[in-house]
């Protein structure tokens, strides 16, 4: 009896902040399965690259580079990391269309680069960088809910609901559901596919800055934290299919609920491991929603 | 997927023919042998510690190229095996006082048996899948060493000291052994490429419907190669434990097994001993002549990864634009 109700007064909470961070890993996952549905490639240097902004925020509003007021850094920031996907494709578009698996060897060289442009600005140092989020706390049914988890619900919602509603409702969006339906057919019925490349590599990383913002304020921001967060991003497209946008949105959901219960079940030092055997787990049971393969093989 | 394969493969191939046929690489081979096994005689001892991880590296390289070519699929999660192997002859050096004549065998036995165990579950998974997935696998490693610190040292990692054959100098040991692993594994790769087997592989990955119908499964070629490329793998480790003397969790990190993807990727994809040897050089000597400035590493790799991958893809679009105008001109 005092076992269950231990059981229920724990769970609660531990659900409820897996939410939380899982609502981030789907933005993370949100942005690889964008690049992934339209040009068929991974991007390896998603997590570097929204780290590296999360860094520049830091560097714009704390003075290191310049001195500015928070909202202002982060406007500055989206628009480096926007050019800075705008130069990755213009680099890696002629792979895209030849072999995926070069192109998304090429996005790795990226993320060692942006790496490596982490390191030379702002050195190997752990930093804090903090939102500038209501601070307060209530209780509701037990349940300690704070500014930043309601941030964090409120930012992840808006985002979503927004991109939904764009690939659902605009022209823009349906030719980005045409083409990754089709990319052949789109292109003879006149869509532009580069074009249509760019707007999800631009929406990939904006949506990774959001997620590298809404992360760090949780821990802190050192040259391999985002970079790690962007790992349960991965596992959250897998477990989605990896081509599917509201399938790594619950992929998301579900793993920051597992990650939680593990870390507090069974041990926190195993998490990557765990991972693991999550993402070879999903991809073996759900190998139709992952992999779209013909069933058998005929000669 | 065949055909993006194939694609992926053309500019290594295209490469080949360029360089030329197989007399001269064969007499450059045994040229360069030659010239590895004196050359001890002419340079200094921090020369040879290089040479020898240099070596070692190489090995790590040849093990993520044989995964290209004969599966044609990508890894940045080598570092597990490598892991695997370095591990097994730290163990067996600290905690029995075994040498490497005893630990490497096991090394190699260990690093196929971890492929073919990974391969399993993930022997359906091909292209960006099977990639993300050795991620994972790479990202874990650091995790599962420090955890079985009883056994592995945990952070602090543990010092290779016994010697192979008592009595010769130690740092002569650490040059030749290397060495001799390497060109073994280089050997070994081209008997392969004539072999029976290695033609049921190559097969396999060129044209799995084909080979299906030959009696070799997709599946289970999967699993071959992977265990092949993991034995290998940790080849490379158990050779950077003797070589390096030291063995460690922050050597075997993604970023360790994204960079033995990069050596593989400037050799391109070469399975010879003087493109492993590019490659192994690539991933030893630019840390050490960049030591001072640490960051610039990762930039340059990174620089290098596109610039080379860039240039395999023009480079058969100049060639044919060359042969254009020269066509024009007679």
């Amino acid at each position: 009896m005092e076992f269950l109700s231990n059981t229920a007064r724990d769970l609660f909470p531990l659900v409820w902040s897996g939410m939380i961070t899982g609502c981030l890993y789907a933005l993370g996952a949100l942005g690889l399965v964008m690049i992934f549905k339209s040009s068929r490639v991974v991007n390896f240097s998603h997590g570097n690259v929204a780290g590296f902004a999360a860094f520049l925020i830091y560097g714009f509003s704390s003075g290191v580079l310049l001195e500015l007021s928070w909202g202002m850094a982060v406007l500055l920031t989206v628009m480096a990391v926007i050019a800075i996907a705008f130069a990755t494709y213009a680099v890696i578009s002629p792979l895209v269309f030849e072999s995926d698996l070069t192109a998304t060897i090429a996005t790795l060289g990226v993320g060692l680069i942006a790496q490596g442009a982490t390191l030379l600005i702002f050195g190997a140092d752990i930093v804090n960088l903090d939102l500038p989020v209501p601070r307060f706390s209530m209780s509701v049914l037990g349940l300690l809910v704070t500014g930043y988890d309601l941030t964090v619900l409120s930012v992840a919602i808006v985002t979503i609901g927004a991109l939904f509603i764009v690939i659902d409702y605009t022209k823009l969006g349906i030719a980005f559901r045409a083409i990754s339906e089709n990319p052949f057919a789109a292109e003879v019925c006149g869509l532009n596919l580069r074009s249509v490349h760019l707007f999800s590599w631009i929406v990939a990383a904006v949506l990774g800055v959001v997620g590298a913002l809404l992360i760090v304020p949780t821990t802190f921001l050192s040259v391999t934290t985002v970079a790690t967060f962007m790992l349960q991003a991965f596992a959250a497209a897998v477990i989605g299919g990896f081509a599917s946008l509201p399938g790594s949105l619950i992929g998301g959901i579900l793993i920051g609920v597992l990650m939680n219960l593990f870390t507090f079940y069974v041990s926190p030092e195993f998490s990557s491991t765990f991972l693991l055997g999550v993402i070879l787990l999903a991809l073996n049971i759900f190998p139709n929603g992952i992999l779209q393969r013909v069933g058998g093989s005929r000669v | 997927m065949s055909d993006q394969n194939i694609a992926f493969e053309s500019p290594a191939t295209k490469l080949q023919q360029i360089l030329g046929g197989n007399l001269t690489s064969g007499m450059l081979t045994f040229g360069l042998v030659v010239v590895l096994c004196v050359l001890p005689l002419f340079v200094g001892g921090s020369w040879m510690f290089s040479l020898g991880i240099c070596f070692a590296n190489s090995i790590g390289v040849l093990a993520v190229s044989t995964l290209v070519r004969y599966g044609g699929e990508v890894s940045i999660g080598h570092g597990f095996f490598a892991a695997i192997g370095a591990y097994s002859v730290a163990v067996l050096d600290t905690r029995y006082g075994l040498s490497i004549l005893v630990s490497l065998p096991l090394a190699l036995t260990l690093g196929v048996a971890s492929g073919v165990l990974f391969a399993w579950p993930s022997r359906k998974l091909s292209g960006i899948y099977l990639a993300v997935s050795t991620m994972a696998l790479a990202l874990a490693v650091p995790e599962m060493i420090n955890n079985a610190d009883g056994l592995t040292g945990g952070y602090e990692g543990l010092y290779v000291s016994q010697p192979a054959i008592a009595g010769i100098k130690m740092s002569f040991q650490r040059y030749y052994a290397a060495l001799i692993v390497l060109i073994a594994v280089v050997y070994a790769l081209a008997r392969l490429r004539q072999s029976r087997q290695g033609l049921t592989l190559l097969l396999s990955k060129a044209h799995p419907a084909a080979a299906d119908a030959f009696g070799t499964r997709k599946d289970w070629a999967r699993i071959v190669v992977m265990g092949i490329s993991g034995g290998i793998a940790a080849l490379c480790g158990a050779m950077l434990g003797f070589a390096g003397s030291t063995v460690s969790p922050s050597g075997f990190t993604l970023w360790a097994s994204i960079f033995l993807l990069v050596g593989s990727v400037v050799s391109f994809y070469g399975l010879t001993l003087v493109r492993a040897l590019v490659g192994g050089a690539f991933l030893t000597l630019i840390p050490q002549f960049l030591s001072a400035s640490g960051a610039w590493i990762p930039v340059l790799y990174g620089l290098a990864l596109l610039g080379v991958i860039l240039f395999g893809h023009y480079l058969p679009r100049i060639k044919d634009r060359i042969a254009e105008r020269k066509g024009g001109l007679t």
